[in-house]
């Protein structure tokens, strides 16, 4: 029979459901026999009823408590300019002309290569966001593949210099981009451009997480998102080929399309799981 | 000591990864669906702990900010809402011990009080609620941390060992000590009555 002392001590256990079969029949047959204990194991309980009986919460509506929330939260940083309506191009014109006054101001050091441990990095940041929002559409996908894809020659400079903080940045920052322009790169103007894209893409994610792993200690979460990145690629480039017109499959037997398909652009599947907003 | 059922490793579903990179880049409309998700949990959490809807509405907002500010550095490696459930513990308790406790737990010697529409049993009920909240917000932090997530998010054992990236054993010698303090500084009010003794 278990002693008093160890009783007490897995009481709260017990009365939790934490233990053991075997360490619970111990319990109860210590307690069968023991008036103290049983009258400690009602008081556990009912400290147990008291904490869990505390109420949720009535029924909150989430739009003022968001807008509430937006009015004070910090402003960061954007990636991606969304639209300023008419105001757009004076936007726009004010943030060049803001960049010119800094690039006078002695900040030309902000070279387009400038990594992410550099002081100016954040203009460069401010750069590319005008030069993506001033871009004309059918330009768009190209500016966006050359920042995913400085994106990932920053995130291999961090892995190698041993920052993997500012290498998860930049490999956000990729996955973003790529989040962006996925719409384009699965119906792409020049599909075969496209895919050559992509692979570059993917060829870089593997020298980034070369980078990674030569530091002995390889950075997991570097890892992590890397092997997110590389999923996304795969699912674009996934998705884009399923888009093609599809083979009629009876039995073993292939049947090419007959005709060409009257549509030119692939329709969206409607059972694509991944739609995207 | 009991082996718990080994939880199945959460990696996070790849849209919340989606919205937590883009979040932390600064897209608030991707914050605005990770808070879509989980104002309910937060706000839950703090009305538990603080026990008034604007109050807890307010918390939750500090919750979230600071959830905003440290995106940046969040790891996937530790699911999100387990790193939410942490945040959100460790703000309510902060919240909880700057305000005054209201009821002296030394005026307070009723048991618990079973649910009820009685004006008076309703309102011994709150007096103790909020007692068992004081008596919480006065433990050591360690012990504070670890039961707030039990008693304020309703965690299990395991997750709350995942949410503070400590052991199994830890999280029950933790909780073993937090509620033996409690008992201590809640005195008769964890007395069960004749009708429990039963139990």
């Amino acid at each position: 029979m278990l002693s008093h002392a160890t009783t007490r001590d897995w009481l709260i256990p017990y009365a939790d459901g934490m233990l053991a079969v075997d360490e619970r029949r111990r319990i109860d047959g210590h307690i069968a026999g023991c008036a103290t204990c049983a009258g400690e194991l009602r008081e556990v309980r009912e400290l147990n009823l008291l904490l869990v009986t505390l109420p949720p919460a009535p029924p909150v509506a989430f739009a003022p408590f968001w807008l509430n929330l937006q009015a004070v939260l910090p402003q960061r940083r954007l990636l991606r300019m969304p639209g300023f309506g008419r105001y757009r191009r004076l936007g726009m014109a004010f943030a060049v002309a803001a960049i010119g006054v800094l690039a006078a101001g002695g900040t030309a050091l902000a070279a387009p290569s400038a990594l992410p441990d550099n002081p100016f990095y954040p203009v460069k940041q401010l750069e590319e966001g005008v030069r993506l929002a001033l871009a004309p559409t059918n330009e768009r996908l190209t500016i966006q593949l050359q920042l995913a894809s400085e994106r990932l020659r920053e995130a291999q400079a961090m892995a190698a210099n041993h920052k993997p903080l500012l290498a998860e940045n930049s490999l956000r920052d990729f996955r973003v981009i790529v989040d962006d322009a996925a719409a384009a790169l699965k119906n792409p103007a020049d599909p075969k451009k496209a895919k050559e894209a992509l692979h570059a893409l993917h060829l870089k994610l593997d020298a980034v997480e070369r980078e990674n792993a030569n530091r002995g200690d390889d950075d997991q979460d570097v890892k992590q998102l890397i092997a997110a990145a590389n999923v996304e690629l795969d699912r674009i480039e996934r998705e884009d080929a399923d888009a093609a017109p599809p083979v009629l499959v009876i039995g073993e037997q292939a049947t090419p399309q007959p005709t060409p398909r009257p549509t030119p652009r692939p329709t969206p599947r409607p059972s694509d799981k991944d739609h995207r907003d | 000591m009991g082996q718990q059922k080994e939880l199945p490793s959460t990696e996070g579903d790849a849209e919340e990864r989606r919205l937590i990179d883009r979040s932390a880049a600064g897209d608030q409309e991707a914050f605005r669906q990770l808070v879509l998700r989980y104002h309910r949990l937060v706000i839950n959490v703090a009305f538990r702990a603080l026990g008034e809807l604007a109050l807890a509405e307010d918390v939750a907002q500090d919750v979230f900010i600071k959830v905003y500010k440290a995106l940046p550095t969040y790891r996937h490696d530790k699911p999100f809402k387990h790193w939410l459930h942490r945040v959100a513990a460790n703000t309510v308790t902060d919240s909880l011990r700057r305000r005054r406790p209201v009821v002296s737990l030394d005026g307070l010697e009723q048991p618990v009080v079973s649910a009820g529409s009685d004006p008076q049993d309703v309102a011994a009920r709150h007096d103790l609620q909020r007692a068992v909240r004081h008596a919480i917000a006065s433990l050591p932090q360690h012990y504070r941390d670890t039961i707030a997530l039990q008693a304020f998010g309703e965690l299990s054992y395991d997750e709350i060992a995942r949410a503070l990236d400590i052991p199994l054993g830890t999280v029950m010698s933790r909780l073993n000590g937090a509620k033996r303090l409690l008992r201590e500084r809640l005195g008769d009010l964890v007395s069960p009555s004749e009708e429990t003794n039963t139990a």
